[in-house]
């Protein structure tokens, strides 16, 4: 037993060890951009990627600005697609499941956001679908992906790549997490900094 | 009505070696950050006024884009076969021709705008390349294109400009620390005196061969100010700006004058590590890189400096670093209407 978990923690510290950096670095000043144009994020994808992106939203909304909440004149508007199931099964049911986040993207997209693009093997049909629609806008993608890239990565800005074996969902999960944590660790530093400085 | 932004810009080194007279010969380089001012832009389409109107520090009203004074705008329209019902207003956070790059960014805002205008989107590079040749290939400005890269595209970044008339962009990722740390060291000031940045590059321009050695100097000082950046090292950074200010001061007989140095020598007398006068030269707003007890004896030292020359619009430019770049603000092709299928 001791073993296994051995194996698996080895894989994951070589995935840790060698993040895509400047694809990382890319993808914090896009936020940093879309924060300063009061711009909106959203983020999405399917299965434990959606649960990532949930959780994500939840962090940066709040969790940034937990120490200094009175402090900042502005705040950043991450969403997560779709923002109700209603609107999930609506889509998927009525239109088609391609359609989840494609469909509720265009009810809020402006020229002035960003999108945060989940799928481990990225070739999800309905994150790309959603990705295509963000390229029109011509507006940022950052691409969360792993195995070899899929479809997705070549369509992202900043391409957050995971290297792996295809079916390593939870080594990529698991990594992604631990980048979508530092994204928010990072903005809460930086925005502590700001008001202590002050 | 569409409402467009798009920030200046401080250049710190490079500068002069984004003219084709010298990138086509060797690479150009140059490193520059957008800064939290603006130029904006508004257009409006009124569908019952025919006439062309264009807003700025006067106001025109005629017939046809060919019969306005204002030459990028008169390009712009009819090179975009734009001819009536248009309205287009700028407003600007500091005095134009003050060195910070703003008359690129009116044209990148311009561009990106009337694009919008006509339902296209234009990304970072497209709006770079389209102000570029509005103001280079249309309106025939003697004048490079890092200022409209540098609009577009935001943030701290190196811009190589090749032979072929591609633009690389590498981005510097500084920490929000560095960052902060960086823009904390630096001091702003507009010196009171204004210039047309292309009377000032056309003697460059024409001396571009003569000069060829030096301008090669300041590109190669690019990658090394790019590393002392990314290691924190400010006063490295400002003795590096010093020495190329002095060579930039040979470049071009009008490059700096009599103010303008007297304004230098008071802020390294007390205790800047070194500056530069923004832009092409000649007057507009002058950089400080100080350490921090120093800034308060630097400000009271220029102030005196432009009394005693009589420029009563000397004022200290507060600036902060920036990571977007062009960008719509309001888009009025929100309002409904049904799209044709």
């Amino acid at each position: 037993m001791e073993e296994y978990i051995q194996n698996f923690s080895q894989h994951v510290i070589a995935a840790l060890s060698d993040l895509p950096k400047e694809e990382i670095a890319k993808a914090l000043d896009i936020l940093q951009a879309t924060y300063e144009r009061d711009g909106r994020i959203y983020v999405f994808g399917n299965g434990g990627s959606l649960a990532l992106a949930t959780h994500w939203v939840s962090d940066f909304n709040k969790t940034v600005f937990s120490h200094h909440l009175d402090k900042h004149s502005r705040r950043f508007q991450a969403i997560r697609l779709p923002t109700t199931e209603e609107e999930l099964t609506a889509w998927a049911n009525d239109v088609g499941f391609d359609m989840v986040f494609a469909g509720p993207l265009h009810n809020y997209i402006q020229d002035s956001d960003t999108v945060i693009a989940i799928s481990s093997s990225g070739n999800s049909p309905n994150v790309i679908k959603a990705v295509e629609l963000a390229r029109r806008y011509k507006i940022p993608v950052i691409g969360l992906s792993g195995f070899d890239g899929g479809g997705l990565d070549p369509l992202a800005d900043a391409k957050i790549r995971i290297p792996s074996e295809k079916g390593q969902y939870e080594l990529v999960e698991s990594v992604h997490g631990v980048i979508l944590h530092l994204m928010t660790k990072y903005f809460k530093d930086y925005f502590d900094y700001l008001a202590e400085q002050a | 009505m569409l409402i467009v932004r798009a920030p200046m810009r401080i250049s710190f080194v490079g500068g002069g070696t984004d003219l084709p007279d010298f990138y086509r010969r060797s690479p150009g380089l140059v490193l520059s950050t957008a800064i939290d001012k603006y130029v904006y832009v508004a257009i409006n389409r009124p569908p019952l006024v025919r006439e062309v109107s264009a807003r700025y520090s006067i106001g025109e009203m005629v017939d046809h884009p060919s019969m306005l004074k204002n030459d990028r705008i008169r390009e712009a329209l009819l090179d975009l076969g734009i001819h009536s019902n248009i309205e287009v207003a700028t407003f600007t956070d500091v005095f134009v021709n003050a060195g910070l790059g703003s008359s690129s960014s009116f044209s990148v805002a311009l561009m990106k705008g009337l694009y919008m205008s006509q339902g296209r989107r234009m990304d970072k590079r497209e709006a770079a390349e389209a102000a570029c040749r509005l103001e280079i290939d249309l309106v025939r400005e003697p004048i490079g294109k890092q200022d409209q890269y540098a609009s577009a595209f935001g943030g701290f970044n190196i811009y190589r400009f090749n032979p072929d008339e591609s633009v690389d962009v590498i981005p510097l990722r500084l920490d929000y620390k560095r960052r902060l740390h960086f823009e904390r060291h630096i001091l702003v000031f507009f010196t009171g005196i204004t210039r047309l940045a292309s009377s000032v590059l056309a003697e460059q321009k024409a001396g571009t061969a003569k000069n060829f050695a030096t301008l090669r100097e300041m590109a190669d000082s690019v990658l090394e100010f790019r590393d002392c950046l990314l290691r924190g090292e400010f006063e490295q950074l400002g003795r590096m700006l010093h020495a190329t200010w002095m060579k930039k001061r040979t470049l071009a007989s009008n490059v700096s004058n009599t103010a303008l140095d007297a304004m230098y020598n008071a802020g390294m007398e007390h205790g800047a590590w070194g500056g530069k006068v923004l832009g092409a030269g000649g007057g507009g707003c002058i950089l400080f890189i100080a350490p921090l007890e120093q800034h308060a004896a630097i400000r009271e030292a220029l102030r005196g400096v432009a009394h005693a020359h009589g420029l009563g619009r000397f004022n200290e430019v507060p600036v902060r670093f920036v990571q977007s770049g062009v960008e719509v603000l309001v888009n009025g092709d929100s309002t409904h209407r049904v799209i044709p299928s």
